[in-house]
């Protein structure tokens, strides 16, 4: 069971350590809500490209003289924009972590965000977006979510944002972005690994008391979201061997209180490409598929709640028409005893097994203060999954992944036969 | 081979069975045939019908998994501590009595087509199967791990069979186990689990087929519509993993290129191919890696562009660098960067029980050390002058293939 150390600055900056003494190392995750939930509307790309800015440089150190001083930690490090929130996360001997601290917290509170490092950002993201056109991958993924959130939605762009909003983007708009969305209140600290709750307490103190930001929050106001019918999208990738296939529906936000059999009914159907009914359907009795998962994000919004599967375009349509048939299965109650159980016992019993790393450790705390699960979050999380029914898998199946309202994109070779 | 690991800070145990088959041991008209049997042993045995593995280790929580390389097959699982008695069993049962009927052949088949495709969509894995093939004559290891599309769907069931029972045995497997019990008591666990177990008589010598040296740089260009961004690979021949300069090699990876493989990390950044080609906006990201193989292999490079900037010009400032690493030595500091960021990234991959498991294996069965321990005195030995040595002898042009990936446009 994890045992985490909760601290508190006065500039509501909250910690929590789960410390592992038999260990070196120490998973860092410091996370600012300013994910995607946060962007400006019309904005999306300004998030990102503000934090890989940030990466460039601060008030003190050039981007050159940053890189030194990180690698000479020897710490792994990335700032990445989610859905929910503005993840810097990083991994780093327990004896370097004060100095690990100071560095991101340089970042966090004086970036330099200077023209010529926007420029370079641009000229990376650009290139990724291109680099995506081509990767069918990316392509069903940004694909889906036009489809799925209305244009004013946080989610309607993936986190790389719009190609239009990331060529125009100016250095004063990403310095809008960071004064008001980079701060201190809503942020977390968590740390896992070799160190103590005093050490992470005492060094976060010294680098992140002082970090203050009077602007004020820009709260986004955003609509719920649900497909009235199904509708699929066939995207033409060339020169490509094999489809990428994305079937999916608007999530629940993590604190709706049916998330957690949200989980069981995920693993239930597709999250895992073996244990799950749609994987052991598509792939090991069929061999449509060399790959067959699906996911759930959590956030405070409607994340994508996706299914994905990778398939030679001649078995496209019936590696559709299998996972949405194993789905309506489960929406009239044909859920086997064993395949619940089955569900449950692989959920939690994967909570003993992310133990063995720094990094699961640190992932599940990070869920855990993000959301306000609790203070008690790790002794009743395995009881509420063992608790979800039959029927309460069925009732969110039928609610929340309807088989008859779905948004599907294929991205690949051209399909022998039309989609629809 | 047994070995075990205490790993104390997590409820679990992580087992991991290596097995000395992979491409290596293959000849041409049944390439990939190692990879092809590693999917067979989850597909049932005398005792465990298909299915049955899966969902037992489902049922615990396992992470579990099995891939194949030019040198090994290996399969593994981390899981409640509880549940190793009943990971052994299983390991233990699949090493002599996996089924590979016809038709579970048969159905796998479409599978593993389906992985190659997958495989296929990404610029990098064409290029990077283009290059090894050039690069290699006569060594197996020319011909990859995954096999060719047709010859994955020509494989014969009795073919994989024969495969299985020569390769598959205790007197051709390594079992290392880490995790939260005494080392001595892992071990003997795992040593009655596999004592019963028939022994192969028909293993064989390792293979033979060294590689004549080469006498010139080798050079192929891949051009497909798949990819919008061009690529540019460099192929080096390098040394096996229990040379001596193993080690330097690590560290010449990590000088070039950072611990973390390229992409938007904040780490690695003051790596020298970082600088002469991302920073200058030559360069999306760039990577350099040295694997630890039995034979020797190769010292990849590889850079993928930014959007108009011509391959000529990354590869002259890619053999730029390497000629300059070749030449001088690393600064005092940079080099204090460098042998931190190897030795950092050493103590994070052991801090997980999977990956401690995983890096013992790797090291014992290519031979590289005989613990981690002794690879990190390997490591941490390192002096700048063997960085500069090791890049002398490898980055040499003879030796040099190199890859262009071209993209087209789209009809």
């Amino acid at each position: 069971m994890i045992r985490v150390e909760r601290r508190r600055l006065d500039n509501g900056l909250r910690i929590a350590v789960a410390a592992i003494p038999e260990l070196r190392s120490t998973s860092v995750l410091l996370a600012v809500e300013a994910g995607q939930w946060f962007e400006p509307a019309g904005h999306a790309g300004v998030a990102r490209l503000t934090a890989q800015t940030m990466l460039r440089g601060t008030a003190t150190r050039d981007a050159a003289a940053w890189a030194d001083a990180i690698d000479a930690l020897g710490a792994v490090a990335r700032l990445d924009i989610g859905a929910h929130a503005a993840v810097f996360s990083a991994q780093c001997l327990g004896t370097d972590l004060a100095a690990l601290l100071e560095l991101m917290a340089e970042t966090l509170r004086t970036p330099a965000l200077e023209a010529a490092d926007l420029e370079f950002v641009r000229g990376q993201t650009l290139a990724q977006l291109e680099r995506d056109e081509r990767d069918t991958r990316a392509v069903v993924d940004r694909v889906w979510r036009e489809l799925v959130y209305p244009r004013d939605h946080p989610f309607h762009s993936p986190g790389i944002g719009d190609a239009a909003v990331v060529r125009e983007a100016t250095v004063d708009e990403i310095r809008d972005y960071h004064a008001t969305a980079i701060r201190p209140d809503g942020a977390l600290l968590v740390v896992a690994g070799g160190t103590t709750a005093d050490a992470v307490a005492e060094a976060a103190s010294r680098t992140l008391r002082d970090w203050r930001v009077s602007a004020p929050r820009t709260d986004r106001a955003t609509s719920a979201v649900s497909l009235p019918r199904a509708v699929r999208r066939a995207e033409i990738v060339p020169d490509k061997t094999q489809c990428d296939v994305l079937i999916g529906w608007p999530g629940i936000p993590r604190d709706d209180p049916r998330f957690v059999a949200a989980r069981v009914t995920n693993m239930v159907y597709a999250a895992d490409t073996f244990a799950s009914r749609a994987g052991n359907v598509i792939r090991d009795q069929l061999g449509l598929a060399y790959y067959v998962f699906s996911g759930i994000g959590s956030s405070r919004g409607q994340s994508p709640w996706i299914v994905r599967m990778g398939v030679n375009p001649e078995n496209v349509r019936r590696a559709i028409d299998v996972a949405l048939d194993e789905l309506r299965k489960i929406t009239v109650g044909e859920v086997a005893d064993d395949d619940l159980a089955l569900a449950k016992d692989k959920l939690v019993g994967e909570l003993d097994v992310a133990l063995e790393s720094p990094g699961g450790v640190a992932s599940m705390v990070l869920e855990a203060e993000l959301f306000g699960l609790g203070d008690d979050h790790f002794e009743r999380y395995p009881k509420a999954l063992r608790s979800v029914t039959k029927d309460e898998v069925v009732a969110i199946a039928r609610s929340c992944i309807p088989p008859d309202r779905y948004a599907l994109v294929v991205a690949g070779p051209p399909l022998p036969e039309p989609l629809a | 081979m047994i070995h075990a690991l205490e790993a104390r800070h997590a409820p679990v145990v992580s087992l991991w069975v290596w097995y000395h088959v992979g491409g290596r041991n293959e000849v041409p008209g049944t390439t990939g045939m190692s990879h092809f049997l590693e999917h067979m042993l989850f597909k049932g045995t005398t005792s465990h019908p298909k299915g049955d593995l899966d969902r037992l280790l489902a049922r615990y929580g396992a992470q579990w998994n099995a891939f194949t390389s030019e040198d090994v097959t290996c399969y593994f699982e981390t899981l409640p501590r509880a549940r190793y008695e009943a990971a052994l069993e299983l390991e233990a049962d699949r090493m002599r009595n996996a089924l590979i009927s016809v038709e579970e052949t048969e159905a796998e088949r479409s599978v593993i087509v389906s992985e190659r495709e997958g495989l296929e969509n990404d610029p990098s894995f064409l290029l990077g199967e283009e290059l090894q093939a050039v690069a290699f004559s006569r060594h197996p290891y020319g011909q990859g791990v995954i096999g060719s599309k047709d010859e994955i769907k020509l494989m014969p069931r009795d073919g994989l069979y024969g495969h299985y029972r020569r390769f598959y045995a205790p007197n051709n497997a390594y079992v290392v186990v880490a995790g939260d019990d005494d080392a001595g008591r892992l071990a003997d666990m795992a040593a009655r689990a596999f004592a019963e177990v028939e022994p192969s008589k028909d293993i064989g010598e390792p293979p033979k087929a060294p590689e004549p040296s080469q006498h010139g740089e080798r050079r192929i260009v891949v051009r497909r519509a798949g990819g919008s961004l061009p690529i540019v690979m460099l192929a080096f021949r390098a040394p096996r993993a229990s040379d001596p300069r193993a080690p330097a090699l690590a560290a010449l990876s990590v000088a070039l290129a950072g611990t973390t493989g390229g992409g938007d990390g904040a780490s690695g950044r003051s790596s020298r191919l970082h600088r002469a080609l991302v920073e200058k906006g030559l360069a999306a990201d760039v990577d350099a890696t040295f694997q630890l193989m039995k034979d020797p292999f190769l010292f990849w490079l590889d850079a993928t562009l930014r959007p108009e900037v011509a391959h000529a010009e990354v590869e002259r400032v890619l053999l730029e660098e390497l000629d300059r690493i070749s030449r001088d030595l690393l600064s005092e500091e940079e080099f204090a960067r460098v042998s931190r960021q190897l030795l950092a990234s050493h103590a994070f991959a052991t801090d997980t029980v999977t990956w401690r498991a995983f890096h013992c294996g790797r090291l014992l069965s290519t031979g590289a050390a005989s613990s981690i321990a002794e690879w990190y005195e390997k490591l941490a030995a390192v002096t700048r002058e063997q960085v500069r040595d090791a890049a002398a002898a490898v980055f040499v042009e003879r030796f040099r293939n190199v890859g262009w990936f071209v993209p087209e446009a789209a009809d």
